[in-house]
């Protein structure tokens, strides 16, 4: 993508510009933020990110200038003279970003950007990948944890080695399995048999009844159910499915044909 | 605005943006920064300047020795030519078997090479930027001294600084043409063999190591007439040691031999002679072969060449 590896087949375009015929114009534009450890260990983080910036087209005072005000944005901002080689991972991933920021690109490629971070440090990655897109600046994001995905992309593209298994929009995909959890107490038998009857499926998930709905008729059905039969509703609710159950689910369907 | 309090502001880029060209730029000057250790912590400074303190000293010592003895008989011996000053000292060839791998190999060993292609630049431009960064500093390694010397001699010249500006003017083309080929030489020898490896200890040592073996063979096949002109020391034959660390390459005037081409430490030596006296220097091995500045010029355009070849190939495409 950015015009590094000759394509075998095919074209590609990046932000209105043919790669295989113009990569460097390509890369003026793009931020990249590979997943490996990349940045030279005996140099400060703001040495390093200022010296991308040059390297990125802009005038030296400019580079300094933005490297100092990007290493702020991803909350570098105390640590910027220190050397990379005493960086936590999380402060590297940090570093990382800011690189790939800091010429103002218009699409950032991130590979893998929430890797080796601990529960905070993911979140506060991705809150910031997040607010990439109020700056104008489009997101690519690779990875495999697809809850990231979910929290921080409108549209996925998912890939199973090298095949494609499913695009659209996030929101799309994630209402199509429409699942209801339902916890009503030890006496779930009774619920199953009853919706049996009027030929629901249900099923025994972790201790919750997990009920197969259509539309917002079926709901209805087991609250009127639930009610009809005496038993506690402790929890009734629309199951988050997730885009890993998509991904299972696609990859077995296309894997299996 | 709830976002206020977090949003330090992100402000677009407006200003102007350079392509290729500046990449190079830049990434020359963030190598040069690297080499010389500014920006680093003093340990990183001391090896390049402490080098260059050692190149300048033959300079200051002949100076101060013309100054000294300015009134006495004897005045007039110049201890050092301007032609011997090039690439005389052995401190260049260190520096650059420390300083080429340490401006190549951590880009391959950390990896930072795919985030320098991610930017607007080729693999011919990063080659570019990494050699003329060493051509530089060599360069300037090697005229400093010289300006030294010559700026000093002015000074200190009995018949006036101006005649002997107008006596010594040539000086002036020919340092520079003999320094910037012999850096252009060292500086492709030691980037080529720092691309083609990761570990900077292994490069130095080849780079040094590269120098001696070919030395030595060249040594080895000038040799054996050369002790026996010694043992038998007939009066036709006279043995001169050559300048410097060639020394050793002691040999007889009757028998010029092409073998001293391979001597890749040597070779620019002979090509600074050309470029000084037209011709390969008498006291040489290789004074008497017919066309013997033609042929050490086509061996230097073959080595560089060799070298940046091996320079285009290991930077064509980065994949990983």
């Amino acid at each position: 993508m950015l015009g590094l590896i000759r394509p075998t087949e095919g074209s590609l375009e990046v932000c209105g510009v043919d790669v295989a015929a113009d990569p460097i114009a390509v890369r003026t534009r793009i931020g990249f933020m590979p997943e490996h450890d990349c940045l030279p260990l005996d140099q400060s983080a703001a040495d390093v990110v200022s010296t991308f910036g040059e390297l990125s087209g802009l005038p030296p005072r400019a580079a300094r200038q933005r490297a100092s005000d990007v290493l702020d944005l991803v909350g570098l901002d105390e640590a910027r003279f220190r050397p990379i080689a005493g960086f936590s991972t999380g402060m590297r991933q940090r570093a990382k970003l800011a690189q790939a920021l800091v010429g103002d690109p218009e699409l950032v490629l991130l590979d893998e950007p929430t890797a080796g971070l601990d529960p905070g440090g993911r979140e506060e990655m991705l809150a910031l990948v997040a607010r990439l897109g109020s700056f104008d600046i489009s997101v690519l994001l690779a990875t495999h944890l697809l809850d990231d995905v979910q929290q921080v992309c409108d549209h996925v593209v998912m890939l199973d080695a090298g095949r494609l298994v499913i695009s659209g929009d996030t929101g799309s995909l994630l209402e199509r399995t429409g699942m209801l959890h339902v916890d009503v107490g030890p006496d779930r038998e009774l619920l199953i048999d009853a919706l049996a009857q009027r030929s629901v499926v249900a099923s025994i998930v972790n201790g919750l009844v997990q009920i197969q709905i259509g539309d917002d008729a079926d709901t209805d059905l087991v609250r009127d159910l639930v009610a009809d039969l005496g038993l506690p509703l402790h929890r009734m609710a629309a199951r988050h499915t997730s885009l890993d159950d998509v991904f299972l689910d696609r990859a077995q369907r296309t894997g299996g044909s | 605005m709830t976002g206020a309090v977090y949003d330090r502001g992100y402000r677009p880029y407006e200003g102007v943006r350079g392509g290729r060209r500046s990449a190079r730029a830049a990434l020359l000057r963030a190598s040069v920064r690297r080499a010389l250790g500014i920006r680093r912590e003093w340990r990183q400074k001391v090896a390049p300047f402490a080098l260059l303190g050692i190149a300048v000293v033959p300079a200051i010592v002949n100076v101060g020795v013309r100054y000294l003895t300015r009134d006495t008989p004897a005045e007039g011996i110049e201890f050092l030519s301007y032609r011997d000053y090039v690439g005389v000292s052995n401190s260049l060839l260190v520096f650059v078997a420390l300083t080429a791998p340490d401006i190549l190999c951590p880009d391959r060993r950390q990896r930072v090479l795919p985030l320098i292609f991610a930017r607007p630049l080729t693999g011919i431009d990063y080659v570019v930027a990494k050699v003329g960064t060493m051509a530089s500093i060599v360069f300037a390694f090697s005229v400093i001294p010289q300006l030294v010397l010559f700026v000093g001699q002015m000074l200190v010249s009995d018949d006036g600084s101006l005649r002997y500006l107008r006596d010594n003017a040539d000086v002036l083309w020919r340092v520079p043409v003999a320094a910037g080929l012999l850096a252009l030489y060292y500086a492709i020898i030691g980037s080529a063999i720092a691309s083609l490896t990761s570990r900077r200890i292994i490069a130095g040592a080849s780079i040094i190591g590269l120098f001696l073996i070919t030395s030595a063979v060249s040594a080895i096949l000038v040799g054996p007439e050369t002790h026996d002109g010694r043992e038998l020391a007939p009066p036709a034959a006279s043995t001169i040691p050559v300048e410097g660390r060639q020394a050793w390459l002691v040999v007889v005037e009757e028998d010029p031999s092409a073998a001293p081409l391979l001597n890749l430490a040597g070779l620019p030596l002979v090509l600074r002679d050309v470029v000084f006296l037209g011709e390969v220097d008498s006291d040489h091995p290789m004074s008497g072969l017919a066309n013997g500045g033609l042929l050490a010029s086509g061996m230097y355009v073959l080595v560089v060449g060799a070298g940046l070849a091996t320079l285009v190939y290991r930077y064509r495409e980065v994949d990983r």
